[in-house]
């Protein structure tokens, strides 16, 4: 409890030790608000201050607006998690462990087949069997229900078929574990085994029976679920590159691994209210779905968040289990649980999409990229889940940090018989990034120069707006790309490694929460609502609906209100649990959480602080522009010693009003284009990373290590510096995993072949490399005391790092993830054979000499470094859009200076032959344009 | 949840109790499985893969866990193998490569040796392998086929992915094994029988008591490389034991695992070099060890890259011993 708030009655006079010091217990009740059970406050801590307030603390990328409420109790503080202590100790409660009175086990019936038609299902044995209390199946449930409102296309349980092995068929609640074991065997179920899909490229294909029907809008009669077209700039500056990569990707899916398998307890209480305890990311739209599936109103369901052990996308989509407890609960009436074994939670999924990406992009005789052409074929599994949103991020999020002449994407996802891909850390960007990565890394090669000059020469300075119509607002890009090259010695490493050692430089670029929520609402909903009460015991109660999932979401909220009202963070209390005391917040995705959810807490914070400062007003007599806040008192600014407790001015204000409410929001301001999926990306803020990964590669075996990672992340202003780097470094894991050892592996009858964490991969301490994290400090003008996010971005970079890493040790591109030993191997193999069969151990390391463009570069690099300076501390507010570079007029619409400059959501007629494999998906029409259809 | 179907555990306190318990059982018709470090098999339980209604225990049989230069008991740990002084250095390097530290402090040297053979269609929950219709080595009454070759009825490619095994055939070990027909002792070369669901040679009712080593097993030399993903938990795809007398070419055995249903002793391809052996001939012993296994697709390499590197390990391993 060092540094805590300790207020403990004791004896009546304040004994001392001979030594000075005092003895515990016996010391006077201390005056309230004075300093707990020290006597006098804690000085003001002038480290913690911003200099622009009259503090120490530097600040090189200038003010924030936010300055002026700092107090320097908690902002910047390495913290431990204010729920670290239940966590370590065990008593964090987690979904498995909630334990209701009378509760009863549930168990899914889960299908044998990919693809098949349910003719019939007869249950009646299994109601006979003595313990069995509840059996459901899909017409219990007939409304579907998804996370997108658009994409509405998962049941409770299947209706009419099932879409992989694995899918929900029924389900039974009984006694105990053994008794509904027994009872799933006794369903009796006709099938009409239908010929499953599981290639995504044979997706594109018509099909007699598609996965799903979409109506009007269906694609032909194909699987695909949604195909996007997008191309920006001028596209005749691709012609005549100085450089050019093409590079054909093919990447395989990967789950999240969390720990804790999904679990839940239903439970209608004597109200007939429902009580569904779940480890959910984004409890409101669970909340949403649930009242949907259920036919129940919102206000008669209680979503209870339990503790979350791990998430990383793979709790964020309303689950059909979630509904099935329910659904059996009522039935039963009497609690139901339902936990999964790791195998279901395979099943279940909503991992990485398994991708086909092609990325061609060139670069003209300055070293401008001039063009990145992606195309993104990503295989959806048999739902749709965010999947209309993947399907954007796989191209629009590569339209920065790099000043771009154009940009074509095309992207198609598509249904296939196995189980449904969805959100997963780095959402939809980390493929196409790493992909980008390595082609900038090719193209650096071809021209001779030092990739990251390449990437110092060609980023996108603050303030700016990217070429599909981003607003960038801080950017600490630049800064990253030099402290790694710094950190990692590069200039002596790159090219010059012996065989079997290489260096690997890699980027990344994320959005800061998504500028629109999941649930579009013409009312103006906030994004984010934070209640803050503030009772007589002077303890402050944060009602807050944001999901704390390991990543610290609570303790940011605590931090930024302890922050502003210069109170201990023991004083704060954040609750955060239950859908009836949170006010909605749409959860822990797109990185959202701590930007938006800490800014609506810093609004309810700056109310509570008005009426205490003006509580001090009254009392002192002084303005409250005068008045400081400072570690549980309120004093004169010129005078320290002229003040109030804050228990004082607390209870000064509660005078005939009693606690102290406040309520605080956000909403991300409006941005971006008008053009179809102009939404898709948009962030109020973005991240930016850059590594650097080491690694050793055994070039008779083909096994890869990673041994050091510089890993440099742009967040903005670390609120809890511990917290971000814990952040870095779990994501170097995550991101590792997939580059070095996991894919989930559908052999060749389309079974998942390794649903447990044995064979899944997941790399363990061993090949955990040392990683140096450095936090880049941009301070972006909207975050909280300038924060942006630091839990999905930092995974990017890892990914393209390692490849290019790969390629310095043995000078062979590979483009297929994960780089597994046989993979490697095979690639070795086929160059050593190449090379008229020589021996692994003579492969050329590849070298790199200077050609002149490599001082054009860095010349290049030095003038933006000045420029990015002065815009980033707005000493240069001009405005500034993509193709500036280029010799473009940012004053003037693009449109209009330049002939070629595009910008198109659909292909013409033209272009259809040239598309890439996704772009095939454009080759169909949709249902409405072909009059009738079903 | 992974429920365990339920069974009765039983706790003979001496090894002839042990065997009248087996024999019991197997006059009654009813079956049985023995357990030691119980991480194979209740896994494999938990899994509903052939799950025996009692299961005996060796634990609480005094005596079995001897750890010597010449003997080594089937109960010994794992985890004591790794850090005993007093135990050939190749079986310490050997044992301290199998799974994760909390695996070896349980595991056993007797349940390494008898570890069943894996698959990944075989190595499934019950849910998973009824989307597939089970298949030859737990077929459910069904006679299924084999999912890895398909269209053959008559042989379960299972694979095993023993650690310990190869290293026990190049040190010359001896397995002794007791049931209700008495004890016997043979090779461990001889020990492991084909097919998958075979294994070895252990006749219902029998377990393993002890492996010994001839007289001058510390004079040889050893090296056991082992091919794997990740460094901890992962079992071998690819494993190749050697060791000999130094400066005695005749004394040389290689032996490897993890590549076919058995481990196998590579004695015929050593031979072949007879006692000329020196180091200019590892590469070619090493090439055809490589040529002689033949591994398939029910692991998380693909086989033809586990085949190739059988070469590599090989290699590495023989160097290692010969002095590079």
């Amino acid at each position: 409890m060092a540094g805590g708030y300790r207020q403990q009655p004791g004896a009546s006079s304040g004994e001392t030790r001979k030594d000075g010091k005092r003895v515990a217990g016996k010391q006077k009740f201390p005056p309230p608000g004075s300093g707990g059970s020290r006597p006098t406050m804690a000085p003001r801590n002038l480290d913690s201050i911003p200099e622009s307030v009259g503090g120490k603390e530097p600040q090189p990328a200038g003010s924030h607006i936010h300055d002026r409420y700092r107090t320097g109790t908690e902002v910047g503080k390495s913290r431990a998690l204010v729920d670290s202590h239940a966590k370590v100790t065990g008593q964090a409660w987690y979904g498995d462990d909630v334990r209701l009175p009378n509760e009863i086990i549930g168990k899914i019936l889960r299908s044998p087949h990919h693809y098949a038609k349910i003719k019939s299902i007869d249950t009646s044995k299994v109601e006979a069997l003595p313990g069995v209390l509840a059996v459901a199946t899909g017409a219990d449930a007939p409304n579907t229900f998804g996370v997108l409102p658009v994409t509405k296309d998962e049941h409770a349980m299947a209706v009419e078929k099932v879409r992989h092995v694995g899918d929900l068929v029924a389900c039974v609640a009984a006694v105990d574990e053994a008794t509904a074991m027994e009872a799933l065997n006794l369903f009796e179920i006709e099938w009409e085994v239908l010929d499953p899909v599981f290639d995504p490229r044979k997706g594109l294909e018509d099909q007699d029976e598609p996965i799903h029907w979409r109506g009007k809008y269906h694609v032909g009669t194909t699987n695909v679920q949604k195909r996007v077209f997008q191309e920006f700039g001028d596209r005749s500056l691709v012609d005549d590159p100085t450089a050019s990569s093409h590079g054909k990707w093919r990447m395989e899916g990967v789950h999240h691994g969390f720990t804790e398998p999904h679990a839940v307890v239903a439970h209608w209480d004597p109200n007939g209210r429902l009580q569904l305890y779940t480890p959910q990311q984004v409890p409101h739209y669970a909340h949403r779905a649930l009242s949907t599936v259920l036919e129940v109103p919102m206000h008669q369901i209680n979503v209870i968040r339990t503790f979350v052990g791990g998430g990383f996308g793979g709790k964020s989509d309303p689950f059909p289990h979630e509904m099935c407890a329910a659904i059996l609960s009522r039935k039963a009436g009497r609690p139901v649980r339902i936990n999964f074994s790791r195998e279901e939670v395979y099943w279940i999924n909503r991992g990485r999409h398994p991708s086909y990406i092609e990325v061609k992009m060139t670069a003209d005789e300055e070293a401008r990229i001039s063009g990145f052409d992606i195309d993104a074929l990503i295989d959806g599994g048999g739902f749709a889940s965010f999947g209309h949103v993947t399907s954007y991020y796989n191209g629009v999020l590569a339209t920065a940090p790099y000043e771009l002449g154009s940009f074509h994407y095309t992207g198609a996802r598509v249904w296939t018989n196995k189980p449904a891909s969805g959100a997963m850390r780095g959402h939809g960007a980390v493929n196409t990034r790493c992909a980008v990565e390595v082609g900038l890394d090719e193209m650096a090669e071809q021209m001779q120069v030092d990739p990251i000059d390449l990437r110092l020469a060609n980023l996108l300075p603050p303030h700016s707006r990217t070429i599909s119509g981003f607003r960038i607002t801080s950017n600490g890009m630049r800064e990253a790309l030099e402290r790694v090259r710094d950190g990692s010695d590069w200039d002596t490493k790159f090219r010059q490694m012996p065989l079997g050692k290489g260096i690997g430089i890699g980027c990344g670029f994320f959005i800061s929460g998504s500028g629109l929520p999941i649930h579009w609402d013409p009312n103006r909903f906030p994004h984010a609502t934070v209640h803050i009460q503030i009772d007589m015991d002077g303890g402050v109660t944060v009602h807050t609906g944001a999901a704390d999932i390991g990543q610290g979401s609570t303790t940011a909220v605590a931090q930024v209100v302890s922050e502003v009202l210069a109170l201990p963070i023991e004083m704060i209390h954040v609750r955060s649990h239950e859908s009836d005391t949170s006010p909605v917040d749409l959860g822990s995705y797109s990185s959202r959480v701590t930007f938006m959810n800490a800014n609506a807490a810093i609004r309810a914070a700056l109310d509570i602080r008005e009426k205490l400062l003006n509580a001090a007003w009254e009392m002192l007599g002084y303005h409250p522009d005068v008045l400081v806040l400072n570690d549980r008192r309120i004093y004169y600014k010129h005078d320290p010693a002229v003040g109030v407790s804050y228990l004082e001015a607390l209870h000064k204000a509660q005078e005939d009003k009693g606690s102290l409410i406040s309520s605080g929001a956000y909403r991300s301001p409006p941005m971006g284009g008008v053009h179809k999926g102009a939404a898709a990306g948009l962030a109020p803020a973005y991240s930016f990373s850059a590594y650097v990964a080491e690694v050793d590669v055994d070039i008779e075996t083909g096994l890869v290590s990673c041994t050091n990672v510089w890993a440099a992340h742009d967040c903005g202003k670390a609120l809890n510096p511990l917290a971000v780097e814990g952040q870095i470094i779990g994501s170097c894991h995550m991101g590792l995993g997939q580059v070095l050892s996991e894919k989930m592996v559908y052999g060749r009858t389309g079974h998942l072949q390794n649903p447990n964490l044995l064979e899944y991969k997941i790399p363990s301490v061993h090949e955990m490399p040392h990683v140096t994290p450095i936090i880049v400090e941009s301070s972006d003008p909207e975050g909280p005391f300038g924060a942006k996010e630091a839990g999905e971005g930092p995974l990017l970079p890892i990914l393209p790092a390692v490849v290019n890493a790969v390629y310095d040790a043995i000078g062979v591109r590979i483009r297929e993830l994960p780089l597994t030993p046989d993979v490697v191997w095979k690639a070795i193999s086929a160059k050593t054979r190449s090379l008229g069969g020589i021996d692994e151990t003579e492969l050329p390391s590849p070298r790199l000499e200077h050609s002149p463009l490599q001082a054009t570069l860095v010349a290049r690099g030095q003038e933006h470094r000045k420029r990015d300076r002065r815009r980033q501390r707005s000493e240069d507010t001009s405005a500034y859009v993509n193709g500036v570079l280029f010799g473009f007029d940012p004053d003037r619409p693009l449109e209009d200076q330049v002939d070629g400059w595009k910008s198109a959501v659909e292909p013409v007629p033209e272009q259809l032959a040239e598309l890439g494999l996704a772009g095939k998906a454009w080759l169909k029409k949709e249902q409405r344009q072909m009059r009738g259809g079903q | 949840m992974m429920l365990m179907p339920p069974f009765n555990l039983h706790h003979p306190k001496t090894v002839e109790e042990a065997c009248e318990l087996a024999a019991t059982f197997l006059a009654n018709k009813e079956s049985f499985d023995w357990v030691a470090g119980g991480t194979d098999l209740l896994p494999n339980y938990k899994w509903h893969i052939n799950a025996k209604t009692h299961v005996i225990s060796l634990a609480n049989i005094p005596g079995l866990d001897t750890i010597s230069m010449q003997e080594i008991g089937a109960m010994a740990r794992l985890g004591a193998l790794t850090t005993s002084e007093n135990v050939h250095p190749l079986i310490a390097s050997a044992a301290s490569k199998v799974a994760s530290s909390l695996i070896r402090n349980n595991a056993t040297l007797g349940g390494n040796i008898c570890l069943d053979t894996r698959c990944f269609w075989f190595n499934q929950s019950e849910d998973w392998r009824r989307s597939i219709d089970w298949c030859h080595k737990e077929d459910c009454g069904t006679g299924s086929d084999c999912r890895v070759i398909p269209n053959q009825n008559t042989l379960c490619v299972a694979t095993y992915q023993g650690d310990l095994a190869p290293s026990l055939m190049v040190l010359e070990g001896t397995i002794h094994i007791i049931g209700p027909n008495g004890p016997r002792s043979l090779p461990v070369d001889e020990f492991f029988q084909l097919d998958g669901i075979t294994r070895n040679v252990l006749q219902e009712g029998e377990f393993i008591l002890k492996v010994t080593f001839p007289e001058n097993v510390a004079n040889r030399k050893g090296s056991y490389k082992k091919l794997r993903v990740r460094e901890s938990w992962d079992f071998p795809e690819a494993g190749v034991a050697s060791s000999w007398i130094s400066g005695d070419p005749s004394s040389l055995r290689v032996a490897s695992t993890a590549l076919e249903s058995i481990p196998r002793s590579h004695q015929e391809e050593v031979d072949a070099h007879g006692t000329s052996f020196s180091k200019e001939h590892i590469p070619q012993l090493s090439e055809a060890i490589m040529k002689s296994i033949k591994p398939v697709n029910n692991t998380a390499l693909p086989p033809r890259y586990r085949k190739s590197m059988v070469r590599v390990l090989a290699k590495r391993s023989l160097r290692e011993i010969l002095g590079d």
